[in-house]
């Protein structure tokens, strides 16, 4: 059966849906668009803008195949933009100082949600909405209003070219690679997907359960600290409050890419091109003319499409064992 | 030369219940033991403290003269116990060779794992056992039941254990002849097997000797060689001997029952998932029990029954008219009740009062404009809190405050308040103490003289006997048997238990494992 294949392998392979959305967007998008979008600046155009999110979204992607859920990515995103925008670094050294420094405030809110959730066995959702509004509340205290600004070193190196190659397509792409390595082809990535298919079979088949988890909430703070640094260098200013609609469109993002919220399975990459879908969505939607208040319509039903295509895969190969 | 297993004394208890208590035995090199025992009566807790999931209260272990105190699983497989647990411990959604080569991936000089080594060592491991139709590259979840169960088997051969550890490793595998192999290589090589096994066939085939548990205890370690089954099921039984059974109206001429021919409940060809088909009935005011070993399907028939499984194929009939059992709504609405043995999980709403909980099962009745008030409540309450016995002083209190036993009370009672005519109670005594249990029996023999038709599944034989009519054996997915009450004695529904397989050893079982264990 053609069909039952196609969906075996769209399960086998979690992110080929958003891939393959992607890329029929894209066609749409350039088609409306003109050449102009397949230029290296409309490229960086299109990624800029998308970047911190399929960041953001591949962070909440270690947390959510242990089975867990990570919302401090908000309040990390906000506490990191305005610890950049108010600390006065500058030139390519003070970029360099102000990467290190949001990895260790990354570290540090995925530290306290990794001891608390896998050591502490506190629910993961109230541990790190917990860590999100103290983040947050940390932010307000050091910039109480928006402001503040970003070095230009960060605001221009990050969103330029280098040679004729967007340097948001090189981060994008080195950020992905090394985070589906680590997920894919280390024994840590293979214990999270251990610990969210079976925690006693993954402790059984000899996985530090506790250690590995907490593990995977300390990488989702260091990534979201580099997401916050790359919002920096988006906005090029500074805003305390957490961005709601950022956490829910990175949740999106990584539903999207065919990571389910039970745990178990899923892909950075499917995380990584789900957050482009969504900004590609936006911009396709306009261009064509839609209105913008169309756009929210159009990605919410396009989250629970993949969600739907990802079920149906696993619904098949769970009738076909069945009879088997 | 050392035992490689010397366990002496050991002692454990689970809140009332005392699940080990003075066990001794040893296990010599090369030695495959058979473990033996009711359902319950301490074979998986032996079984956990082997592998460091649960802590003994007193008592010692040694494992080739060493003192063994494993703090948990990957603490006993590095100490050389290594254990194919029945409720099969493999990762689904990973290939076979990851699973087989699980934790200790290998890796290169980046840290990296080295799938390709991952397959060809996974490869090599299943060859060397002799499985050449697996590729190691598929999921787990591709395989057989079958299958996942020699998977799970090889994984603990291939750590090279000095003690292997099989809990039920027949339930669902179709070639048994390889396993024999595998356990006698393991005993040449002086290797220890422990064997938890239901089938004494088996326990014969493999083992010199047999440690028998009983309550907890060890009733004694026998040549199997020069005991016979029937010795052997004499051990094995007697789990409930300290209690008390209260006298019951004689069963054979239920002079209290009006109508005792009217067929309350009648099933014909029932099939659901992997049970069936299965017939029998159940008449007013009768209480039928269930005698099955763990998994047998039992509880697959329950939850049939109570409208949580679905069924497939077959008539249910209550009161004569045939019925569809769609939910669970619709089983209470026909006035079948189901009371499931955990309490905590499937039964009560902890956090409410104790009279809500009875209440709840006919919201309707006790509220005017959907409004509930107390007053209405207790006194719509009061004629069941008295049938089941349950103190009025209880019904202001939140129902986790309540002892075991009480809340068994209380959760008949709330099947009472729904207008039960059938009753469907699943090992309503796991867990509580002596007391309670005593006062779970009368419960149930004043419904049933009341007129209530009760279906009872208990791993306590003795209950099954003191307490049912007649018995249904089930065995493998089906009911094999049905005992008289005249014949109800333990050794003959035991016998029953597990002569059930003789003729059936080998084709088994795709739902016979319904409990999933969470407490690895």
């Amino acid at each position: 059966m053609v069909g039952s294949s196609a969906l075996t392998l769209y399960s086998r392979s979690p992110s080929s849906v958003s891939i393959t959305l992607y890329i029929v967007m894209f066609v749409v998008y350039a088609l409306a668009q003109g050449h102009f979008v397949t230029t290296p600046y409309g490229l960086s155009v299109l990624l800029n803008n998308s970047i911190s999110l399929a960041v953001g979204a591949a962070s909440l992607t270690f947390v959510v195949i242990t089975g867990g859920f990570d919302l401090s990515l908000a309040g990390t995103v906000a506490l990191t933009n305005t610890i950049i925008s108010v600390a006065g670094f500058n030139g390519v050294g003070g970029a360099i100082e102000a990467l290190l420094v949001v990895c260790v405030v990354g570290a540090i809110v995925g530290a306290v949600n990794g001891i608390l959730v896998a050591y502490g066995r506190l629910q993961s959702i109230a541990v790190t909405l917990g860590t999100m509004i103290m983040t947050s509340g940390i932010a307000l205290f050091m910039l109480n209003a928006p402001g503040g600004s970003v070095p230009d070193s960060i605001a221009y190196g990050l969103t330029g070219l280098l040679g004729p190659v967007p340097v948001a397509v090189i981060i994008l792409v080195v950020f992905t690679a090394a985070a589906a390595v680590l997920l894919n082809y280390t024994r840590f990535g293979i214990g999270l997907f251990a610990i969210g298919q079976d925690r006693a079979a993954a402790r059984a088949s000899g996985v530090n359960v506790e250690w590995t988890e907490f593990r995977a909430y300390l990488t989702a703070g260091i990534v979201a600290g580099l997401s916050g640094y790359l919002v920096s260098a988006e906005t090029g200013t500074g805003d305390p409050r957490f961005d709601a609609s950022f956490l829910l469109l990175a949740f999106a993002a990584v539903a999207i890419g065919g990571t389910s919220f039970r745990g178990g399975r899923g892909t950075v990459v499917g995380s990584v091109v789900g957050a482009g879908l969504l900004e590609l969505i936006q911009k396709t939607l306009f261009a064509v003319g839609v209105a913008s208040f169309f756009t929210g319509m159009f990605e919410g039903a396009l989250m629970i499409l993949a969600v739907l295509v990802g079920s149906l895969g696993s619904l098949m190969a769970a009738r076909r064992s069945a009879v088997s | 030369m050392d035992e490689v297993l010397h366990i002496s004394n050991l002692a454990k208890a689970f809140g009332a219940t005392q699940a080990l208590q003075g066990v001794s035995f040893e296990i010599a090199p090369g030695e495959a033991r058979a473990l033996l025992g009711e359902n319950g009566a301490g074979k998986s807790t032996c079984v956990k403290i082997l592998n460091g999931l649960v802590r003994p209260d007193s008592g010692t272990i040694r494992l080739s003269g060493r003192d063994y105190r494993p703090a948990g699983l990957s603490d006993a497989q590095k100490a050389g116990v290594s254990t194919a647990f029945q409720e099969l411990s493999l990762l689904p959604d990973l290939s076979i060779a990851i699973n087989l080569a699980m934790p200790d991936l290998p890796t290169n000089g980046l840290n990296l794992v080295r799938f390709d080594e991952v397959r060809r060592r996974a490869a090599a491991t299943l060859a060397s056992y002799q499985i050449f139709d697996i590729d190691p590259a598929s999921l787990v979840s591709s395989l057989t039941l079958s299958d996942k169960q020699r998977l799970e088997i090889i994984r603990a051969l291939s750590r090279k254990p000095t003690l292997l550890v099989l809990d039920e490793p027949t339930a669902a595998l179709t070639d048994v002849a390889w396993l024999y192999d595998q356990i006698r290589a393991l005993k040449a090589e002086g290797r220890a097997v422990l064997f938890i096994t239901h089938r004494l066939k088996e326990a014969r085939d493999l083992c010199e000797c047999a440690t028998v548990l009983r309550n907890g205890e060890v009733a004694g370690t026998v040549d199997l060689a020069g005991t016979s089954d029937s010795e052997l099921f004499r051990l094995m039984i007697g789990r409930s001997m300290g209690t008390a059974f209260p006298d019951r109206p004689d069963k054979t001429a239920p002079a209290a029952r009006d109508k005792p021919e009217e067929l309350v409940l009648s099933v014909e060809g029932l099939k659901s998932g992997a049970f069936g088909p299965a017939s029998f009935s159940l008449r007013r005011g009768e209480i039928v029990g269930v005698a099955a070993l763990e998994g047998q399907g039992q509880r697959i028939l329950f939850n049939a029954l109570a409208g949580i499984a679905r069924i497939t194929a077959g008539q249910v009939r209550i009161g004569g008219k045939p019925v569809k059992l769609r939910s669970p709504a619709v089983a209470k609405q026909l006035g079948i009740s189901f009371v499931p043995e955990e309490r905590k999980e499937e039964g009560l709403f902890f956090g409410l009062l104790t009279r809500a909980n009875v209440s709840i099962s006919n919201i309707g009745r006790v509220g005017r404009f959907g409004l509930v008030g107390r007053k209405t409540e207790i006194k719509q309450i009061s004629g069941v809190s008295e049938a089941v016995d349950l103190a009025s002083r209880y019904h202001d209190l939140p129902v986790d405050a309540l002892s075991g036993g009480n809340q068994q009370k209380a959760l008949i009672a709330r099947t009472l308040f729904a207008n039960a005519r059938c009753l469907l109670m699943f090992d309503p005594t796991r867990g509580v103490d002596v007391g309670t249990k005593q006062a779970i029996y009368s419960v149930i023999q004043r419904a049933a003289s009341d007129g209530m038709s009760i279906l009872l599944y208990s791993t306590e034989l003795r209950e099954l006997t003191a307490l049912s009519d007649r018995c249904i054996v089930i065995y493998g997915n089906r009911i094999v048997d049905e005992c008289p009450a005249e014949s109800l004695k333990e050794e003959e529904l035991l016998e029953r238990m597990h002569d059930a397989h003789a003729g059936r050893a080998s084709k088994e079982l795709e739902g016979g494992r319904e409990q999933r264990v969470n407490s690895l």
